[in-house]
């Protein structure tokens, strides 16, 4: 049985400790001098400085935040078993289940915490220097905050068996192929080669489609979406941090802690 | 203790491998362990540093997997996690998230272990107070002291009244008030009924507090039982302090009672088996010898390791043969 009391206590104390790190403020900090730099650089330009300055402020709330959730993401588990503060909470009744999960939650929630701060940042440079707030901005950092649970849960995942080192590289690479998986389809199926489709669209279903959570270019340009464009990204990511988490939850069980 | 008390841990031949890295050999460190320890009794896991004392708790506590064997507290397999409401641990060194307060650490182990909401902040005070942090509850945990954090580490084993408590070497790097203050702390338990094992490397540390004693050299068990015939089962011997000794009588205390002398100037220390001690005393006196100090000699734990792993290589030694 799964306890969400138990899963909550370790979420909201994760949480905490984001709160009381310094280091997450001044990433923070880099994020909104970002974003404010965009509005100076519009301000230089003569056309399109609105959509300029939503372009560099909706790109650095994505980077920015990804980066935090590969950041925290790896070391997560492994400071716990680093510093051994896992061996007297599993020495509670409370499975490893419960507790990757609600180190899981409470890391998801001090990022959506994170963007939020930005988000409110980009909110106010945009309504200081006029440019559109529409209701697809909404839609964009509602997805990209699926993205970034996506992240999380893959950062979780590499975390939970190897270093941090090479959890943030393959966290980070697996990001960086995830934005290009959908291109690699469209061109593997232009190919006539037959192995070269099987292969990108092979690729295109396992690894993450994390293009599915992009509508950067849809808010700066205010494009309608429709409600498909919000619930099935919400489904797919979902679906794959579901499966993310099952089998970080499988690794981390059988571990020896030593 | 009643042979009949009901068996709360139960350990039946535990054996532990550790592959040091990949491809390398793997180490044997536990060679089938096997006791049982019973309700209410305190229970000394003692051995050198390095036999597998942690090691052996880590798999009752069901962080690293045995190799083969079987483990069970209060009647149910080590890796499921019901039960451990009635278990508390104090691991080697601990070490807790340094961004909390006191209070908040401990308020924070009560939640996980399903402490009642409405008994938290008395029962988290209360402990405070035990392990006597009180003063520093609301200080972060980053500013205490390696003192200071084995206490947190006492408080929240006892957070949830637990009925069995591990300690992993509770005793280390505390000043000998600490100790004190551990070894009443145990004592107390005891009073309680509670059944506490505890791992050591300090024979003087068992000795007062604990019923039983099981020894682990190299991973494994050389002895098991009560600690005082651990002691005693030896010949016991006592150094006898004198002063004013002629020569000659020293010769005859040698002849006579097997002693052995080491002269420091007028004073000499003679040892011998404690059956001699009244004769040789009479002896002394009677000669216009001085008695200064009677001191029961120990057999030292570290003579007990120094055997016990010379006694390890030898086996070692048959066995590749
Ligand atoms: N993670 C590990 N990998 C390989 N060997 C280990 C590991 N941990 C402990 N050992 C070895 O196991 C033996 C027992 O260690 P330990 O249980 O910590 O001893 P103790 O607690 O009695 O001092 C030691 O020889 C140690 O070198
Ligand atoms: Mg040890």
């Amino acid at each position: 049985m799964i306890s969400p009391a138990l899963i909550w206590t370790i979420a909201t104390n994760t949480v905490r400790e984001a709160i009381r790190n310094k280091l997450l403020y001044v990433l923070l900090f880099f994020a909104i001098a970002l974003i404010l730099a965009g509005a100076l650089l519009s301000s230089l330009s003569y056309v399109e400085s609105e959509r300029i300055l939503q372009d560099i402020g909706l790109a650095a709330i994505r980077l920015f935040s990804v980066a935090i959730a590969i950041f925290v993401g790896v070391n997560l588990i492994h400071k716990e078993v680093d510093r051994r503060t896992v061996y007297t909470i599993l020495s509670k009744p409370l499975s490893r289940t419960e507790f990757l999960l609600g180190k899981y939650l409470g890391l998801v929630l001090t990022i959506w915490m994170q963007m939020a701060v930005m988000v409110m940042a980009f909110a106010g440079v945009s309504l200081a220097t006029g440019a559109p707030l529409t209701p697809t901005h909404a839609a964009a950092f509602f997805l990209t905050g699926i993205e970034l649970a996506l992240v999380v849960a893959l950062a979780t995942l590499f975390s939970s068996f190897t270093t941090p080192m090479l959890a943030s590289f393959f966290s980070g690479g697996l990001w960086f192929v995830g934005h290009l998986t959908r291109d690699l389809r469209d061109l593997g199926a232009a190919s006539d080669l037959e192995t070269v489709q099987r292969l990108t669209a092979l690729l295109h279903r396992v690894l993450p489609d994390l293009e599915s959570f992009n509508l950067s270019i849809e808010a700066a340009h205010g494009l309608p979406v429709v409600a498909s464009d919000l619930w099935l990204p919400l489904l797919y990511g979902g679906g794959y941090v579901a499966i993310l988490l099952v089998a970080a939850t499988a690794l981390f069980g059988r571990r020896d802690f030593r | 203790m009643s042979r009949e008390s009901r068996e709360v841990i139960r350990v039946a031949n535990i054996v532990k491998d550790f592959r040091p890295g990949f491809g390398l050999r793997r180490k044997r460190v536990l060679h089938g362990i096997s006791f049982s320890v019973c309700e209410g009794e305190i229970f000394g896991f003692v051995g050198p540093n390095g036999a597998g004392k942690t090691t052996l708790l880590k798999v009752l506590m069901g962080l690293i997997r045995a190799t083969a064997g079987e483990a069970t507290i209060l009647g149910c397999d080590v890796h499921e996690t019901e039960f451990r409401r009635h278990i508390g641990f104090l691991p080697e060194n601990p070490y807790f998230y340094d961004y909390l307060t006191g209070r908040e650490i401990l308020t924070f182990y009560a939640k996980l272990s399903g402490l009642p909401r409405a008994q938290r902040a008395d029962r988290v005070a209360l402990l405070l107070g035990w392990v006597g942090l009180s003063s520093a509850a609301n200080a972060r945990l980053r500013t205490y002291s390696k003192g200071m954090l084995q206490r947190v580490g006492i408080a929240q084993a006892l957070v949830h009244d637990p009925s069995v408590v591990f300690l992993d070497e509770p005793m280390s790097g505390l000043d000998p008030i600490g100790r004190k203050e551990i070894r009443d702390l145990i004592l107390r338990l005891r009073a309680e009924g509670k059944t506490v094992f505890m791992n050591t490397h300090i024979l003087s540390d068992v000795e007062m507090v604990c019923d039983r004693v099981a020894i682990i050299v190299s991973g494994r068990i050389t002895y098991e039982g009560a600690i005082e015939d651990f002691l005693e089962g030896d010949q016991r011997e006592s150094d006898v302090v004198v002063a004013g000794l002629r020569p000659e009588t020293g010769v005859q205390l040698e002849e006579k009672f097997g002693a052995s002398l080491r002269g420091h100037g007028d004073r000499i220390e003679v040892r011998t088996a404690d059956k001699n001690v009244n004769p040789m005393l009479g002896a002394i006196l009677e000669a216009g010898g001085q008695v200064l100090s009677v001191t029961p000699h120990r057999v030292s734990l570290e003579s007990i390791f120094l055997s016990a792993v010379e006694q390890d290589r030898a086996d070692e030694k048959e066995r590749e043969r």
